[in-house]
Formats: C-alpha cells, sequence, structure tokens
C-alpha cells in the first residue's frame, strides 16, 4: 500500500523531473510475488547501474486484480511509466486509450527484427488498428505436468492422444489412497483452459469461420464431455472450484498425476517435485492427428500515455528485453523468451519443457489457434458468464452441446460488435 | 435574531454534510449509473438507456431471480437458526455456574473473527484430503475424497454452519446484554405465583427481550442479505451459480465484468427491497413502542 501511495504521489506529482535530479518512472510488475519480484529486482539493480539518471520504482501488483488495478489507474489518471501487460486484458486497455504505441521505437530502436515475429503477431492482434501496444517479453505454452515417477512406476508411456490420456488417468486413481490420474481445472480460469484442449483434440485451425465462433463444433464438444467423464472417476471431487492455486496444491501434494496448465507453472512445479520426478507434454492430439495449440497469452511491457519520462520509460523496457536481461528472465521463470538473440543460450537445452514447448511451436506442422483475446468482453464471456455453466457440465446439470452452444453464441456477437468497429 | 435562524443549522450542517458526502451522494450516483449502460471495457458504448437495465434484470436474467430466491433462503436460516442458537446460548451463559466468564469468552470469540478468516479456517476443515471428512472417511464414516463445496447437495449446509460459527455470538452477546436488564423481582414475583421455568420464560423472559430481537434479527437479515465476503471466499457463489447471493451477483458482474451500469441496477433492486424490508418488519413489529 505504501508503495503504490508513493507512486501515486509520483504520477501526480510529474515525478519531480527537476533539471540535474535523477528522474523516477514506476514499472508495475503484473504478477508480483516471491518468484517473480526478486528477478525484477535484479533487472532493476543491473538497469540503474547502466543508467544513473533513471531510478525505477517498483510495484508489484499480484496477477488476480491486476486488471482492476489497471482500470482504477486509468478512471483516476494515476497510472504508471511500465506496466507489465499479457494479451488477455492487452484489448481492455488498448480500448480505453491508455497505451503508446511502441511501433515507430521499435522499428528506430535495438530491438528491430529481435524479437521472435509470432509473439509481435498475437500483442498486434490484440488492438483494432493492428498497432503494437505492448513490447512481448516471455511466450507461453500449455503444457500437460505429469508425475514421470509414477507413469514409470505403472508402465505407462506419455500419452499422446486424448484417449490415452483418459486411460492412464483411469489407471492412475486409487481414491482410497487419495490418489487420481487427472486434475481439473473446474473454477476459476476454466474455459481459458478448457479451450485449449478442446482445440487441441478436435484439430480445429480457426477460431471462427465466416465470423462465427467454431467453439460448439461436435468435435470440441465431444472433447468436454470426455473430461467431464473423468470428473469424480478419475479426478478429485474438489476439482468442480478448483483455481489454479488449489490445482498447483494438489499436484505437487502429490494427490494427482497428472495437471493442465502452462509453463508458467514450471517454478512451483519443478520446486516441489524436481525434474526427476515430473516431465511436461503438450496437450496431447485428438482423431484428426493434427498438432493444432491455442498459444496462451503473450507477457510484455507496455509504456502508458500521460507519463511525463517518456524517454526513460522507453529506455527501461528496451533493457529488459534486451538479450541479456530477457535470457535471464526467461531462465528464472522458465518461459520463451521473446528475443530470438536468447535462442541459443545453454539453459535453454537444459530445460526439458522450453525445449519441448520451443519444438512444438517452431515445428512447421504445429497450426496456431488463437482465441480472440481482442475481443473487449472475451474475459468476461469467458469468465463471469460461462465459468459456472461449465461448473453445471461437471456435475452433469447440462451437456457439453449445450454449454458451448451458449459460449459460441456469445462470441459470434461479440466478435460482429467487434468488426463492426473496427 | 438572525442567530437564532441559522444557528441551529450550522450545528447539524456537519451531520447533513456528512449523510450528503457517504449516504446520497452514493445512492444517487448508484441511481444514475443503473440507468446507463457503463462498461469499463468498451467506452465508446457508454451512454443513457433509460430503464433498459431493469428492463434486462427483470424479464432477461434468470440469474437475478435465482440470486434473489438464494438470497431470501440464506437471509431466513440463517437468521432463523442464529436467532434460536443464538438464544439459547445466552440463556445458558446467563445462569450462574463455575467457569462462567470462560464459557461466556468462549462462546464470544468467533464473533471476533473475520469473515475472510473464517472462511479459510473452515476450508482447512472441509479440504477433501485433510479435513475432518478424510478423518471420517478413515473411520469408515462416508467415502474417502468428499468434498462438501464441490457437491451441489451439501454445499448449502456447509455454506450455512459456517456463517452460523460466527453470526451465532453476535445474537447471544446482544441478548445477553438484554437479559441482565431483566430485575429479578419479576423472576421472584412469578415463582411465587406458581410460574414454572418455561412459564419464567415465555411470560417474562421473551416480552422483555422483543425490542432486543427485533432490532437484532432486523440487523442482522439486512447484513446476511449483503454478506459477501464469506461466499465470496468461500464457494465463490458456485458450484454452477448454486450459492450466488444478489449481492455476489453484483460483485461479479460490476467488479469482474466491470458491467457498472448493470451491476447499479441489481444494486437498486437489492437496496429498494432492503428499504420496504425494513420499513415493514419494524412497522409489524411495532418497534419501540412498548412504552
Amino acid at each position: 500500500m505504501k508503495r503504490l501511495l508513493v507512486a501515486l504521489a509520483l504520477v501526480l506529482g510529474g515525478c519531480s523531473a527537476g533539471q540535474g535530479g535523477p528522474t523516477t518512472i514506476t514499472f508495475w510488475d503484473n504478477n508480483g510475488g516471491p518468484g517473480r519480484t526478486p528477478i525484477y529486482q535484479e533487472l532493476i539493480k543491473r538497469f540503474e547501474a547502466a543508467n544513473p539518471d533513471v531510478k525505477v520504482e517498483y510495484v508489484g501488483i499480484p496477477s488476480s486484480s491486476v486488471q482492476q488495478k489497471y482500470d482504477t489507474a486509468i478512471a483516476g489518471g494515476s497510472t504508471p511509466d511500465v506496466g507489465g501487460v499479457t494479451t488477455s486484458y492487452l484489448a481492455h486497455l488498448v480500448g480505453q486509450g491508455a497505451l503508446e504505441p511502441a511501433d515507430d521505437r521499435l522499428d528506430s530502436g535495438p530491438l528491430k527484427g529481435k524479437l521472435l515475429p509470432g509473439l509481435l503477431e498475437t500483442v498486434r492482434q490484440t488492438a483494432p488498428d493492428g498497432k503494437l501496444y505492448a513490447v512481448p517479453a516471455s511466450g507461453n505454452m500449455d503444457v500437460i505436468w505429469y508425475r514421470s515417477d509414477r507413469f514409470a512406476e505403472n508402465q505407462i508411456a506419455e500419452p499422446a492422444t486424448w484417449d490415452d490420456l483418459v486411460a492412464a488417468a483411469t489407471k492412475l486413481t486409487r481414491p482410497a489412497e487419495n490418489q487420481y490420474g487427472f486434475t481439473i481445472r473446474g473454477g476459476a480460469g476454466s474455459v481459458f483452459q478448457l479451450l485449449s484442449e478442446a482445440y487441441s483434440y478436435s484439430g480445429i485451425d480457426k477460431f471462427y469461420d465466416g465470423g462465427r465462433s467454431t467453439v460448439a463444433d461436435p468435435r470440441n464438444a465431444e472433447l468436454v464431455r470426455k473430461v467431464a467423464e473423468m470428473y469424480k472417476k478419475a479426478t478429485p471431487e474438489a476439482d468442480v472450484n478448483n483455481s489454479y492455486t488449489q490445482m498447483v496444491a494438489q499436484f505437487t501434494g502429490g494427490t494427482v498425476a497428472m495437471m493442465h496448465h502452462n509453463l508458467g507453472s514450471t517454478a512451483d512445479v519443478m520446486k516441489a517435485l524436481g525434474p526427476e520426478r515430473v516431465s511436461a507434454m503438450p496437450l496431447p492430439k485428438g482423431p484428426s492427428g493434427k498438432r493444432t495449440v491455442v498459444p496462451n497469452p503473450t507477457d510484455g511491457f507496455a509504456v502508458f500515455k500521460g507519463g511525463k519520462n517518456q524517454e526513460a520509460a522507453w529506455k527501461f523496457v528496451e533493457f529488459l528485453t534486451s538479450a541479456e536481461s530477457n535470457g535471464y528472465w526467461n531462465e528464472k521463470v522458465g518461459q520463451i523468451p521473446a528475443n530470438t538473440e536468447v535462442r541459443g543460450a545453454e539453459w535453454i537445452q537444459n530445460n526439458p519443457a522450453v525445449k519441448m514447448a520451443l519444438g512444438v511451436l517452431e515445428d512447421p506442422a504445429t497450426v496456431l489457434v488463437p482465441a480472440p483475446v481482442y475481443l473487449p468482453e472475451y474475459s468476461s464471456i469467458t469468465k463471469t458468464d460461462t465459468e459456472p455453466l461449465y461448473q453445471k457440465v461437471l456435475l452433469g446439470q447440462m451437456s457439453a452441446q449445450e454449454f458451448l452452444d451458449q459460449l459460441a453464441a456469445k462470441l459470434t456477437t461479440a466478435q460482429q460488435d467487434w468488426e463492426k468497429r473496427k | 435574531m438572525r442567530t437564532r435562524t441559522w444557528a441551529p443549522y450550522a450545528l447539524i450542517a456537519p451531520t447533513l454534510l456528512l449523510m450528503v458526502v457517504f449516504l446520497l451522494y452514493p445512492i444517487a450516483s448508484v441511481g444514475w449509473f443503473s440507468l446507463r449502460q457503463h462498461t469499463v471495457t468498451q467506452p465508446w458504448k457508454n451512454g443513457f438507456i433509460g430503464f433498459e437495465n431493469f428492463r434486462r434484470m427483470l424479464f432477461d436474467d434468470p440469474l437475478f431471480w435465482q440470486s434473489l430466491v438464494f438470497s431470501a433462503k440464506w437471509v431466513v436460516v440463517e437468521v432463523g437458526l442464529q436467532l434460536v442458537l443464538g438464544l439459547v446460548l445466552a440463556l445458558i451463559v446467563n445462569e450462574t455456574f463455575v467457569g462462567r466468564a470462560l464459557a461466556r469468552s468462549l462462546v464470544f470469540s468467533p464473533w471476533a473473527v473475520s469473515g475472510v478468516l473464517t472462511t479459510g479456517i473452515w476450508i482447512l476443515l472441509y479440504n477433501p484430503s485433510t479435513g475432518i471428512f478424510q478423518q471420517l472417511a478413515q473411520w469408515g464414516i462416508g467415502d474417502p475424497g468428499t468434498s462438501v463445496l464441490g457437491d451441489p447437495a451439501t454445499v448449502f449446509p456447509a455454506t450455512v454452519v459456517t456463517e452460523l460459527w460466527r453470526g451465532v455470538p453476535f445474537f447471544a452477546i446482544l441478548l445477553l446484554a438484554d437479559l441482565q436488564t431483566i430485575p429479578n423481582d419479576l423472576y421472584e414475583a412469578a415463582s411465587v405465583d406458581g410460574a414454572g421455568r418455561w412459564r419464567r420464560f415465555v411470560s417474562v423472559t421473551l416480552p422483555h427481550l422483543r425490542d432486543a430481537i427485533v432490532l437484532s434479527t432486523l440487523l442482522r437479515a439486512v447484513w446476511e442479505f449483503n454478506n459477501v465476503d464469506l461466499i465470496y471466499t468461500l464457494t465463490g457463489g458456485g458450484p454452477a451459480n448454486q450459492t450466488t447471493t444478489l449481492p455476489l451477483y453484483v460483485a461479479r458482474k460490476a467488479v469482474d465484468s466491470h458491467d457498472f451500469g448493470y451491476g447499479s441496477a441489481l444494486t437498486m433492486a437489492g437496496f429498494v427491497i432492503l428499504l420496504f424490508f425494513s420499513i415493514l418488519y419494524l412497522r409489524l413489529s411495532k418497534f419501540g413502542s412498548r412504552a
């Protein structure tokens, strides 16, 4: 709170950028916590040593409330100079006219041509004008973390298809011993993950077909049904309320053998279980045999409009995305570095999960199916509106098809609105 | 002469000012927002839309009615049980026995625990792998892995028990305070007239407690109606909206979906309901008319 007040005072007071004294800029970490804060603090120390005329005020914000904090800051005119953002709510901020486009800066700066084109594309897609409103720093991919030790004990091979996964989950479930094969995210964040699962299974390579959402395709419904059928048979009953915290607690606590999340949980998972007991695999394929991947939100940095120290702010963003900082950061968090110069780094060779993800994303046979995170309503549709409906599916109160029909109708309307506005 | 005309107004001005700032302005502002489309994420759509939000609420939103019905059920069950159990506890700790002071402090202690902390405690108790139901399963009662918060059949009683644990002491405190103002002469006189324990309770204690009961049930009904912290943190209104109260629905619409226009319309509905309920309740119970 105190730090927030300091940040507020600095921004409101125009950052006391007197001649001679150092310039202070505020930086909001959009996922502050014991895992990430120390990494940023180290990077800020390095930045300040290289740029003695700029001081960076770090404010760590929990990811669960960051969207709300940004909205409040925009409404009250107290935005930071630089903020961490992900593409899942970038459209939000762009829609409110809060961000500076980065295209010109990038073209004339040291990062030109050095960032992964695929990540730049996912960021551009979130803005109706196609401009780049955040500089990507990390890519991510959905993975299934699984207990390689338990798979070996039971002589189960890494599942290649969803049916393999269901069979493995069933085999590894022993309720009397508090052991379950899989965990379903049934609470906060469920639909995001379910959609990745559905498209990996169905092999459908577009979210929209002629302006209509493909979500309700019977092949997607088949997957939702398969997952729902695992509920309580191969998963704990409590899964219906699972958010990330409960899910990861079940996995790291040893209750479940497989968990669908993304590379973002690397640190939590590795710290608890270690590389000898856990491995990552891509989401399994379906009967089509195609590798379709819904890209995970891209993490990056945005410069806010109205900051008095734009030059210093851009300097900081360029520093954070430079090969050295970007490599350091992604090595620590176990994600895919946006800066292509990091690709040859040794740590990537030694991190099987990141190496596997890069392999999948760079495979020419992989088709990316970007979710419409650019829709301003995307977050409220996939959270407030439909998460309870997915719970109904798990509890057997609604059919998978009916649930996807409702979701598809909302996504189609939102897309039409978006097209009209574009 | 002039001083006489403005002096009283100057004296009540601070109170009036506070009421305007903290009561009238927020109510008026919510009222105004309820007539607007106001979504933070789609500012280009914002504007005055008349009673559209209310039309949508009343005719197009089954979740509004569902949450309202659940709120009513929640208030009746919670306040009813809290009153009965609170009265029982108050009567017990009003008796003289060894260790009464300790018993009193134990009875009241849950009231000092915040809603979120209460949830923290009960989530641990309900935890399917480490909580009481796992222990019971080991003794052969029930199935292992039972998740009372995940099962639509048990989530309501589990939530009710959690809130009871915290809410009963409130009634116990209030009723005990009033119990102690009942003059002993009344009980002595009643005993002399041959009244037994039950008769003394019905004819002396209860009538004396009437105002305290009316006031505490009214306060508690309003609070329970507006209860967000405990349910939000315990179940999040789930699973599948099974425990979504009206205020929780408001929080989801306004805070999570950033739809402040519709959220304000829902809030106005809650406001009007509580206003009429309070007036009606005080009228019917003839509160404060005993003198």
